[in-house]
């Protein structure tokens, strides 16, 4: 009897699988899946889709309310905003002709664009703008971004192809925000529709449209063949698929399952590069990487123990160990693709310096502190780089790795300064405005500590809180130039940080695939993807 | 043993009641602040209120439970705080491919298990013996994120028969299922074969022997039915974890499962999914238990059951 009822369970177990495996793989057709084995011959495309493999899963279709990059790239496949970045993360007209705003950085007025449709039809106009911009300046909306927004007074139309936006108070950085994804306009129709749910149904002006999201496995995008781009698109559809592990995500773009993935880590570049037809590229981003250091604790609250601390680590080294060499070294405390950058004269590597420094503070023996940071394995093989290069000069560093939820708590849940635990802090920062404004108020400002925003540092100074006042009272160029210059000048002979390195994007891509490229902060542009084969 | 099967279904209310209180607290108790973490690291403190509003955090936490509570007994498991998508198509579009990946990797860990268990222990100390040992101490030790790639790297990138991963067709279960089984296999070996050389040793075998009857029928018949009582146990157990979502595997083959999600969630202190997850995750044991039981009836009459 056993024998029969084992044999039965696993028949049964056997044409379930069978069954349930039938009939989820339906849809997807990958032409790609008819895999090439790994020569070095050239490969061709089949057809004119692409695939992109990407590292993390996608959260939201709602630019509005959406914080993650990788969200964004995919969202600017299918839509678009009044002004956007190019490849430098300069400010480019998209959906608007033309903008000007005036002198005391508080009235923008935008030409429209005209004959531009969303993709359901609806025409692209001042209406829509005003819908869009009134949807995030309100707070009632509880938009993620918001706060981009959050000094919109008013919206106007002023004829159809004319918007004047009034802003409470004068903020030079706005045409930047403008330009901040999260400003991206939803087809109006499709919000009143879909409401609250219109993060998963994207409806925009942009060259592709909204096809199918698989929450975990895919999200595909075709063609729009009404973009009013003519020309555009030169593909016929995206498919994006999530492959958190790095080994995968390269294998595919081995096999050809995919056309373009990225991040690709550093340590396989030469493994791959130039082989089964793959190129990969790498570029600056404007993402720094720095140790931040609490100023209002001993002995960071003096400014020759912070300088013997850039004194005493090898930038040059941390780069070769951390990012196998695909990093620069930082100048300025937001990286030259910033808009605003000014460079400045790097810490150079001087241990001799940096004890001196030490022994003037009155540390001579050194001292043992704690630094903090994630838990990924890049950001402890840094941490523990620091703590070695700090023991040259007697101090004893504990790297404490902590999850990101831990993480949080520790630095955001301390509402009184002084109360701060945090001693050195590991992290990093991608400006996503690509204004100097947006990569130096939430470090650096004076309020800009925990809860608030991100200054782990606790740095004040008047001279500048005063400069970054400046830099957004006007939206005059020349005037915040300037501004931001001697900022930049002050903090960097001030080091609250340690300052370590601009990181690099880098990007695998089939040969025959152009016109996909990252942005230096980190998001996608396939606007001129094409296949040449 | 219908009447049994049913009592001991409505036995899981109390049980699932108590485990959701339990969940509740605990999920609350992981330090983190789900809005900031919700928001962004680079998101203005306004954001971040915004979105604990958003999310009902801001309000106590007797207030919070009892709205999860009184949302749970109608069915309701929330919104989750990442996606904003109810927590219910979240799980469920992720519980069909764990499920598929979860039948798979077990039929071939049976197939394979059962068979190398039974030729060991009735070869024991031949060289039947020792290659299936081997293998299944190699299938217990190789960690499986080595073995997926290796797979990864022979099967698709050099000889190109199967995708990398991904869940499409029923090619795109050949790796995974593979390295998920091949781990449980290793273990059901290991168990049958002890389980079985154990029963060898009774007096019952010892008298079947002596009335002369065959070995075959010695093994199949009488031994076997005895050994698979803890064998089914462990399976049983097994089905769970991988039922759980193999967190490694699926990571791996990029598949769309149960394993990544919570890790995604966890990381984002997605309170609704994590607990819905959670709950499912008891249930899913509170059941393979109950079938287990089953079994064993099935398998030894002695056991009965009140």
């Amino acid at each position: 009897m056993f024998r029969k009822s084992l044999i039965l369970v696993l028949a049964v177990l056997m044409i379930a699988s069978g069954i349930l495996t039938g009939c989820s793989g339906s849809e997807t057709k990958d032409t790609a899946s008819e895999v090439q084995s790994g020569q070095t011959e050239a490969v061709k495309k089949e057809d004119n889709t692409i695939t992109i493999a990407v590292k993390d899963n996608l959260i939201s279709m709602d630019p509005h309310d959406t914080n993650d990059t990788l969200s964004y790239s995919v969202q600017k496949t299918m839509m678009q905003g009044l002004v956007g970045f190019d490849k430098d993360m300069k400010v480019i007209p998209v959906l608007a002709e033309s903008y000007e705003g005036s002198d005391d950085a508080k009235v923008f007025t935008f030409k429209l664009r005209q004959g531009v449709l969303f993709h359901d039809g609806t025409p692209f106009n001042a209406e829509a703008v005003k819908v869009n911009i009134d949807r995030l300046a309100n707070p009632e909306n509880k938009l993620k971004r918001h706060s981009l927004f959050a000094l919109v007074e008013k919206t106007e139309v002023l004829d159809e192809y004319t918007v004047q936006v009034t802003l409470k108070e004068p903020f030079g950085a706005m045409i930047n925000n403008f330009a901040h994804p999260a400003a991206m306009m939803h087809s109006p129709k499709a919000l009143e529709k879909y409401g609250k749910e219109v993060g998963r149904h994207p409806v925009g002006t942009g060259p592709f449209k909204f096809v199918e999201w698989v929450p975990g496995d895919h999200f595909t995008v075709e063609k729009n063949p009404d973009y009013w781009k003519p020309g555009y698109p030169k593909i016929d559809g995206i498919t994006f698929k999530p492959v958190p592990e790095n080994g995968s995500r390269v294998a595919m773009l081995q096999t050809g399952e995919a056309d373009y993935i990225y991040p690709v880590p550093a340590e396989q570049i030469e493994a791959i590069d130039g082989k089964n037809g793959i190129i990969v590229e790498h570029d600056p981003s404007i993402i720094v990487r720095d140790m931040t250091m609490n100023t209002m604790k001993k002995p960071y609250d003096d400014i020759r123990v912070r300088k013997a601390i850039n004194y005493a680590i090898n930038k040059e080294a941390y780069i070769k160990v951390v990012y196998n060499g695909y990093a620069d070294v930082m100048d300025s405390i937001i990286a030259p693709n910033t808009q605003f950058y000014s460079k400045q004269t790097p810490y150079p590597y001087d241990i001799e310096k940096a004890k001196q420094l030490l022994k003037e503070a009155g540390y001579e023996n050194g001292f043992e502190t704690n630094l903090w940071g994630n838990n990924n394995s890049d950001t402890i093989k840094a941490m523990e780089f620091l703590q070695q290069q700090l023991a040259q000069i007697g101090i004893k560093v504990n790297v404490v790795p902590m999850e990101s939820g831990t993480r949080a708590e520790k630095i955001w849940s301390v509402q009184k300064p002084e109360d701060a635990e945090v001693e050195l802090y590991y992290g990093g920062w991608s400006p996503s405005t690509g204004d100097a404004d947006w990569g130096i108020r939430p470090l650096l400002g004076g309020d800009s500590f925990p809860p608030k925003s991100y200054n782990t540092a606790y740095y004040k100074n008047e001279e500048v809180d005063k400069l970054i006042k400046a830099g957004l009272k006007t939206a005059d160029y020349e005037k915040r130039k300037e501004a931001y210059e001697k900022v930049q000048k002050i903090l960097w002979d001030e080091a609250p940080w340690a300052f370590l390195c601009v990181n690099q994007t880098i990007a695998g891509r089939k040969a025959y695939l152009e016109g996909v490229y990252l942005l230096p902060d980190g998001s996608l542009s396939v606007d001129d993807a094409e296949i040449k084969q | 043993m219908l009447r049994y099967f049913l009592k001991r279904l409505l036995e899981v209310i109390p049980i699932l009641l108590i485990v959701s209180i339990l969940i509740f607290l605990f999920v609350h108790m992981i330090p983190g602040d789900p809005a900031r973490l919700v928001a962004g690291e680079d998101a203005s403190e306004l954001d971040v209120q915004l979105v604990r509003e958003e999310l009902g955090l801001d309000k106590p936490l007797y207030e919070q439970y009892f709205t999860y509570i009184s949302n749970l007994a109608q069915g309701d498991l929330g919104i989750s705080m990442k996606t904003k998508r109810p927590v219910l198509n979240e799980i469920a579009d992720r519980f069909v491919p764990t499920f598929t990946l979860t039948l798979s990797s077990m039929t071939w860990a049976l197939i394979f298990g059962l068979f190398i268990g039974v030729v060991s222990a009735t070869n024991r100390n031949k060289w039947q013996d020792y290659v299936g040992m081997f293998g299944a101490v190699s299938g217990i030790s190789l960690p499986s994120f080595w073995l997926g790639l290796l797979l990864i790297q022979i099967f698709s990138v050099k000889f190109g028969w199967f995708p990398t991963g991904g869940y499409d067709s029923w090619k795109s279960y050949v790796l995974p299922s593979l390295t998920l089984g091949a781990g449980v296999a290793a273990v059901i070996a290991r168990f049958t074969r002890s389980s079985l050389m154990e029963i060898m040793k009774e007096d019952y075998i010892r008298t079947g022997r002596a009335k002369g009857l065959c070995e075959r029928i010695v093994v199949w018949k009488h031994a076997i039915k005895n050994a698979m009582i803890p064998v089914v146990t462990m399976v049983g157990l097994q089905f769970g974890f991988l039922l759980g979502g193999s967190i490694v595997v699926e990571t791996v083959f990029s598949w769309p499962g149960m394993g990544r999600l919570m890790i995604d969630s966890v990381a984002f202190r997605d309170y609704p999914v994590i607990q819905a997850e959670m709950l499912l995750f008891a249930l899913q044991f509170i059941i393979i238990n109950l079938i287990v039981d089953m079994l064993y009836a099935v398998m030894n009459p002695q056991i009965r059951y009140k």
